[in-house]
């Protein structure tokens, strides 16, 4: 941690979230549905406030699974001492996007559609990154296995 | 608490969580260096070339020269000997005579003797009988130097060679540049922001409904038409087995020579089982292609939604005895990934929900067998997804089982949105 974290928290979660089923809580993420406004708050705790360059703060999806990564981002905020920002970094920052249509949340077989907010301070030479996963969306974990096909 | 990642996170697949400044220094020079290379050789070519062809098209000064001699100057090259005409001309530039061997600027040589040969030729040596003399251009700042002929010569295209360099180092360095510094989240919002999209990572389905039916609304285009099929189990059938043929002809002709090549024999044998392998799919699909007819699949709506019940006709054409036909609603998941060098694409299907299915029954010649089902997308099915690795493909997928004949499988691609983004379109 470098003395230095971020917390964030949906609003209706309890600060730090909860987390995906299988993450470090192993408590189902909150499910949020398409068009909806997710909407919440984060602090960086860090040990040399002064440090704080830059903080941004996105909401986005990426892949998981066999496939190479791919990410998108729906929402970003991007707060930088060079632009004239200013952080104070013991208040906590809001952040509220209306959430897409899709992709929505998805558990495949060999691909997986993780939503997250995600927050990266850039303290002094050093990034620390925070993600608080949700749910977008009810489709059901993909469990059975039909047929595969290599090329 | 949420989970916070070190500067340098665990490899986790390909997760991006990580700044990765040192593969963006490595981008960077990379980039850097062939911008360089391409600056450098372009600066060498446009004062070796470029300069001193323009120099001599608008700064040398024309006069007329006596041609007194004629050769053809040699010159080794890395594929032999290379040639250029030259002549010895003499001329008067403000007072003082110069006399030197010349012709273009600058000088070239290369290949092909008798065309050289043809240029000296079409000038004649300086004589009391022949007085005939020739324009030459001077340059007046070294007077020294002449030339018979001007123009551009064609060698000015190999300039564009390293401009290619330069395009490709400088949009890499300056893409380098512009993302210097930024997260990956950063750099994905400045190029794509899916919430200006309506239907993010959906595939269009103009391709889809651009296409009436004739008893349904939209006639579903196919995945892969048979005739293209067929040509490209036709070109590669060709290139494997004429490269493997070439092979076999020398094993086979060691072995009439009585003096056989055992190993070459031993090693091209899986080449030829591979070749004899891709000549019976050729036939299977000749076969499939030709003997099964069309088939046409059409739907009445179209993007489709979960939860919602749709129409479905299919027309089967052909002179067939069916064993089965079978129509169903196919999920496939398609993934993309690089494994070394190479780029491979892993499809696994995790949904198929059966439409229609018929057994033993025949098709008639000009008749074709033709039915409507209904058939349900799932309340609970994913909708289509497509990314720059992965994607999640519905299609509906026709299979048919025909008596002595190779079976066969048609796919019909279909979109399916989100459920609550019925409401919004």
């Amino acid at each position: 941690m470098n003395g230095s974290a971020i917390i964030i928290q949906l609003d209706g979660n309890k600060p730090g979230g909860r987390q995906l089923d299988g993450g470090q809580l192993g408590r189902k993420a909150r499910v949020y549905q398409p068009g909806e406004i997710l909407s919440g708050q984060y602090t960086v705790d860090s040990a040399s406030p002064s440090d704080i360059g830059a903080v941004e703060t996105s909401v986005l999806w990426y892949s998981e699974g066999k496939g190479d990564e791919d990410l998108a981002v729906h929402e970003f905020w991007r707060k930088s001492t060079e632009n004239g920002d200013f952080i104070d970094a013991r208040r906590p920052e809001r952040f509220s996007t209306t959430l897409p249509q899709s992709p929505l949340s998805y558990d495949g077989r060999i691909i997986k559609i993780r939503w997250c907010v995600r927050v990266r301070a850039f303290v002094g030479r050093k990034e620390i990154v925070a993600e608080e996963p949700f749910q977008l969306g009810n489709v059901p974990s993909q469990e059975e296995e039909v047929g595969e096909e290599t090329s | 608490m949420a989970r916070s990642f070190r500067f340098y996170p665990k490899k986790r697949g390909n997760r991006r969580t990580g700044s990765g400044r040192l593969g963006r220094l490595g981008e960077a020079l990379f980039f850097a260096v062939f911008l360089a290379v391409g600056c450098g050789v372009l600066v060498l070519m446009v004062t070796t070339l470029l300069v001193p062809q323009w120099r001599l098209n608008h700064d040398f000064v024309e006069t007329t020269c006596k041609v007194l001699d004629k050769r053809i100057a040699e010159e080794d090259g890395e594929d032999g000997t290379l040639y250029r005409p030259e002549l010895e001309v003499e001329y008067h530039v403000g007072g003082r005579t110069y006399r030197v061997w010349a012709y273009d600027i600058p000088a070239s040589h290369s290949s092909g003797r008798e065309a050289k040969r043809a240029v000296i030729d079409s000038f004649s040596i300086y004589t009391e009988e022949n007085k005939k003399l020739y324009p030459c251009w001077y340059d007046p700042a070294e007077p020294g130097t002449v030339a018979l002929v001007r123009g551009y010569s064609w060698l000015l295209v190999v300039v564009a060679l390293p401009l290619v360099f330069i395009l490709v180092g400088g949009g890499g360095l300056l893409y380098s540049l512009f993302h210097w510094g930024k997260s990956v989240e950063h750099r994905a919002a400045t190029t794509r922001h899916t919430s200006q999209q309506r239907f993010p990572n959906i595939p269009d389905d103009s391709d889809i409904t651009n296409s009436p039916g004739t008893t349904l609304d939209f006639r579903l285009p196919m995945a892969t038409s048979p005739g293209w099929a067929l040509f490209g189990a036709l070109a590669v059938c060709l290139f494997w087995n004429g490269i493997v043929s070439v092979f076999v002809v020398i094993a086979v002709n060691s072995h009439l020579e009585g003096d056989p090549e055992w190993f070459l024999t031993f090693f091209i044998i899986p080449f030829v089982l591979v070749g004899l392998g891709l000549v019976v799919f050729f036939f299977r699909q000749l076969l499939i292609t030709t003997g099964v007819g069309p088939t046409l699949v059409e739907i009445s709506d179209h993007p489709l939604y979960p939860g919602k019940q749709y129409k479905l006709f299919l027309s089967q054409s052909g002179r067939l005895v069916v064993n089965s036909l079978e129509v169903s609603l196919l999920c496939e998941e398609e993934a993309t990934y690089r494994q070394g060098t190479n780029t491979r694409t892993e499809t696994k299907d995790v949904r198929r929900d059966e439409v229609f299915r018929r057994e033993g029954f025949r098709v008639h010649s000009g008749l074709p067998f033709e039915t409507e089902c209904e058939f349900n997308i799932p309340a609970d099915a994913m909708h289509s997804f497509k990314s720059d690795h992965n994607g999640i493909n519905w299609k509906v997928v026709v299979k048919g089982d025909i008596a002595s004949w190779p079976d066969y499988t048609r796919s019909f691609p279909v979109i399916i949105r989100p459920a609550n983004a019925r409401g919004n379109v």
